[in-house]
């Protein structure tokens, strides 16, 4: 008896509350056609509009404006005034990945594959989700030299794993440099026990991946010669790993926190010709901004976040707004589950230290996360052709009282704060 | 000292009477100004503030108001035709901004630690008993950290400095105030009150190699039960102690003559105030059973007590509120349970508001001090009401901590401690512009402020 009242509850609210939530209930989602309409519409690359409305088709936004033409079968999302936003990205996190997050046991590990680890269960996905983040790039720990490479998710919670990989995203790898690696292996007294030793070993794996391209090289063109005795060199993954860094085919994030230790990165990607695609922490970017700057480095930083260890000693809350003024551009990310569920609150930190704009803050945890992950032209802004992750924000978003109400991914909405339960309309807990 | 008598004046309550008083104040000012000397003029100066939004918290806000400081505290406050500014009064304009009263953190480690990964830097916890209530935070308060001026550039002027949580009875805690010249000044109360933690991260469950008591629930329940009837005892056989030897003072010729002296032992004495219910113990609980264990072992030994954190215990808020005590809540951004909604945690400030519960927010943190009114804004959007969340890091904290005579609003006759933003003082846009710590106007720097100046070329 009890059941039946739960089912019928439940099902008068979705009806009332959206008629997509009702549609939605059966698995999998759909791609209908929606209209975001009386919504203050932040595009993050080209202004606000307001009064504003956005029509999405088969997931992607297919018109953005104060009018739009949309069919009148597409369901309506009345957002009764409220903020739009882009779905947030998160360009540094470690959340569902149970405790995998360092294969701790040699510095150099490029060949762990953060998706081996994905578990695409973990409710932190659902929480960020309900902090409006939509897309996350889940990296390694810090713990060696060379981590492993990541994998960039949606939080579709309630969906597949497969469903839930960011599709054609490109991988990143993960270095790491400074106190932690020199921690972990220091404290088992094995190299690198110091800054020296940090870089003594990615400088030689590096060389000693120059050397495997060189043996394949050879092989490769003995081939071509028709040199029949020619010997295939062993295949191995961690210098294949290494040698597509080389190439330049992985983007290379690199947990850094030191003004010295972000040059001598600097340097060591022009030695061995390979590009820096991130700084992640970058605590001390502000003083060397103008050579980031001119290295087109981003960085993916804390807002106000220090003293938790030697280098973050010298991190100060104006390091974002800082950087950015020297032409740096600047994500804010969480590096941890409980940041991720307010980065709008984070990033509204930079308008106060130091003065960014309302839209140099939200492209922080937007536009610019979205750069740094490779996938800029895919989210991050409400644009024509961008996939419909979207954010209806009860309050102002970049203040403390902004909060989600509805998140959208791929034009379906996987989070409603009007929703029972956990407010999911894909997900019930326990069926 | 004269100008001390004339805020003793100020006082009074009621608008007429104020008035009055002021009047009478202000005469008895002009002649304590004229009796000081000359240096202490120079660092004793009237300081008004002219025309900002004052958020008294106690009586509402007062657009375009007045706000006198002397002698390190509040003598007058008001709407412009009703205050006169003294004359050789330093005046700051402050039209635009919003004036509150400093912020109370009710439980935070600063002064215990500089930089969290540094051990040398730590005095946090001593791990090796779980039984420590000898232990004082004051005897460790570091007044020259540099945490310290961060955290009030953010208009957090006192604070609660307690132990870390690892041992159920870790030590004292003190109030402080954020500046002065030593750790003297700034230690307000030195142990207002003594945290009990209950959480299940008090057991000492390294591993099963290495196990040793107390290693569950039972262990550490059993051990603080012997150690508060070891107090009993212990304050029996003084009190027993104490009456022979009265006896034996008053009777000198009686042959048992006085009594064997007994040994002092620090840790039940330390006990003593708060098991004759002198002081209060910070209860601290997450879910519902060990919220309920922990509760009643306080009503065991009659123990007052307010509760800390129950973050996971939205279940029983009803038995919370019946237990008509305070709650410190937070940190209101810790994850919630698997099993709970995302914003369990956020909204329990206001579903604890919703039962009538007075609670007070904390930072629970050293370096994030600065973010307490965040916390407080984020609680607005999951149900608690603006001018609540804003009592929760002022008066409510002053009153929950014995301080509202001092602290948590603007009055007249409090101590001075005053913030200038120009915002929601909740909101993370806010910049604080101003702060004074008993009458003082404290420098906006700190060594963050110092970095990004010397790298912005300022």
């Amino acid at each position: 008896m009890r059941r039946v009242t739960t089912l019928f509850s439940f099902t008068i609210l979705g009806l009332m509350s959206l008629q997509v939530s009702a549609q939605q209930t059966a698995a999998p989602p759909s791609h209908n056609e929606v209209l975001i309409k009386n919504a203050v519409v932040m595009t993050v690359t080209r202004g606000n509009v307001q009064n504003g409305s956005v029509y999405i088709k088969n997931g992607k936004v297919a018109a953005v404006g104060k009018e739009v033409n949309a069919p009148s079968t597409a369901t309506v999302i009345d957002a009764g005034g409220k903020y739009l936003t882009p779905g947030i990205i998160d360009s540094h996190s470690h959340i569902a990945l149970d405790d995998d997050v360092n294969e701790a046991t040699s510095p150099i590990t490029p060949q762990m594959m953060m998706i081996d680890a994905f578990d695409y269960q973990d409710k932190a996905i659902y929480r960020g989700l309900a902090g409006g983040v939509t897309t996350s790039l889940l990296l390694h720990g810090s713990a060696n030299m060379i981590g492993g490479q990541a994998v960039v998710i949606k939080h579709k919670y309630g969906a597949s794993r497969d469903a839930m990989l960011f599709p054609g995203a490109p991988q990143s790898i993960k270095f790491a440099s400074g106190e932690n690696p020199k921690r972990v292996y220091g404290g088992k007294e094995q190299l690198p026990s110091t800054r020296m030793g940090n870089f003594a070993v990615q400088r030689a794996a590096l060389v000693e991946a120059q050397d495997y391209m060189r043996e394949w090289d050879d092989y490769n063109a003995k081939v071509k010669r028709g040199d029949k005795d020619a010997k295939a060199p062993k295949h191995d993954l961690k210098l294949e790993a290494l040698a597509d860094v080389l190439r330049g085919k992985l983007l290379v994030q690199i947990h850094c926190y030191r003004a010295d230790e972000l040059l001598t990165e600097m340097a060591m990607a022009k030695e061995f010709g390979y590009k820096v695609r991130a700084f992640h922490h970058a605590l001390e970017a502000y003083k060397v901004a103008d050579e980031l700057a001119a290295q087109g480095v981003a960085i993916a930083t804390f807002s106000d976040w220090w003293g938790y260890k030697q280098e973050a000693w010298d991190a100060i809350p104006w390091n974002a707004v800082l950087s950015m003024r020297k032409g740096v551009r600047v994500a804010i990310k969480s590096d941890s589950g409980d940041f991720a569920r307010r980065l709008n609150q984070e990033a509204g930190k930079t308008m106060r230290y130091g003065g960014a704009t309302e839209e140099e803050a939200l492209k922080m945890i937007t536009i610019n996360p979205a750069w740094i992950i490779g996938v800029d032209d895919r989210v991050g802004s409400i644009e024509v052709g961008k996939d419909a992750d979207l954010v209806i924000w009860d309050g102002y978003p970049l203040s403390s009282f902004g909060v989600p109400d509805k998140v959208l991914i791929d034009g379906d909405v996987y989070f409603d704060r009007a929703l029972p339960g956990f407010g999911m309309p894909h997900y019930r807990e326990g069926e | 000292m004269g100008a001390q008598s004339s805020v003793v004046i100020l006082q009074s309550p009621g608008l007429a009477a104020r008035r009055w008083a002021f009047v009478v104040g202000q005469l008895l000012l002009v002649l304590a100004v004229c009796l000081l000397s000359v240096s202490v003029l120079a660092q004793q100066k009237i300081v008004v503030l002219k025309g900002g939004k004052l958020l008294t918290v106690s009586h509402g806000v007062i657009e375009n108001g007045v706000l006198v400081m002397f002698s390190g505290k509040i003598t007058a406050l008001g709407t412009p035709g009703s205050i006169a500014i003294p004359k050789g009064a330093q005046v700051i304009d402050v039209t635009g901004m919003t004036v509150y009263p400093g912020l109370i953190d009710s439980e935070s480690y600063l002064g215990l630690t500089e930089i969290s990964a540094e051990q040398s830097t730590n005095d946090l916890i001593e791990i090796s008993d779980e039984i420590m209530p000898h232990m004082h935070v004051y005897d460790a308060f570091h007044a020259e950290s540099e945490l310290i001026p961060v955290a009030r550039l953010n208009g957090v002027t006192n604070a609660i400095v307690a132990p870390h949580s690892q041992d159920t009875l870790p030590g004292q805690d003190s109030l402080v105030q954020l500046d002065g010249k030593s750790a003297n000044d700034m230690l307000l109360v030195r142990d207002i009150a003594l945290p009990l933690n209950f959480t299940g991260e008090q057991r000492r469950n390294e591993s099963w190699e290495k196990r040793k008591f107390p290693q569950t629930r039972m262990g550490l329940a059993a051990q603080l039960r012997q150690a508060f009837v070891d107090a009993q005892d212990y304050a029996d056989r003084w009190a027993d102690y104490e009456k022979k030897r009265a006896d034996a003072t008053a009777k000198p010729d009686d042959k048992k003559g006085p009594p064997s002296p007994l040994k002092h032992d620090l840790k039940l004495e330390a006990l003593l105030p708060y098991l004759q219910g002198k002081k209060p113990i910070v209860l601290a609980a997450q879910e519902p059973s060990d919220l309920e264990t922990a509760v009643g072992l306080a009503r065991n030994f009659n123990l007052k007590f307010v509760l800390n954190h129950i973050s996971h215990s939205r279940p029983v808020l009803d038995y919370v509120a019946s237990l008509k005590v305070p709650v410190i809540v937070g940190p209101i951004y810790e994850d919630p349970r698997n099993y709970e909604r995302y914003d369990a945690v956020y909204s329990l400030p206001g579903e604890l508001y919703k039962r009538g519960v007075k609670i007070a927010f904390a930072s629970y943190d050293a370096h994030a001090v600065r973010n307490l009114p965040y916390a407080a804004g984020y609680a607005t959007a999951f149900g608690l009401p603006h001018d609540e969340a804003l009592k929760a890091i002022t008066l409510n904290p002053a009153e929950i901590w014995g301080v509202a005579d001092k602290l948590g609003s603007l009055d007249v006759g409090k101590t001075a401690n005053v913030v200038v933003a120009d915002g929601d003082p909740l909101d993370v846009r806010s910049d604080v512009k101003r702060v004074f710590i008993d009458g003082r106007e404290v420098p906006m720097t700190s060594r963050q402020t110092e970095l990004r100046d010397r790298y912005s070329g300022h």
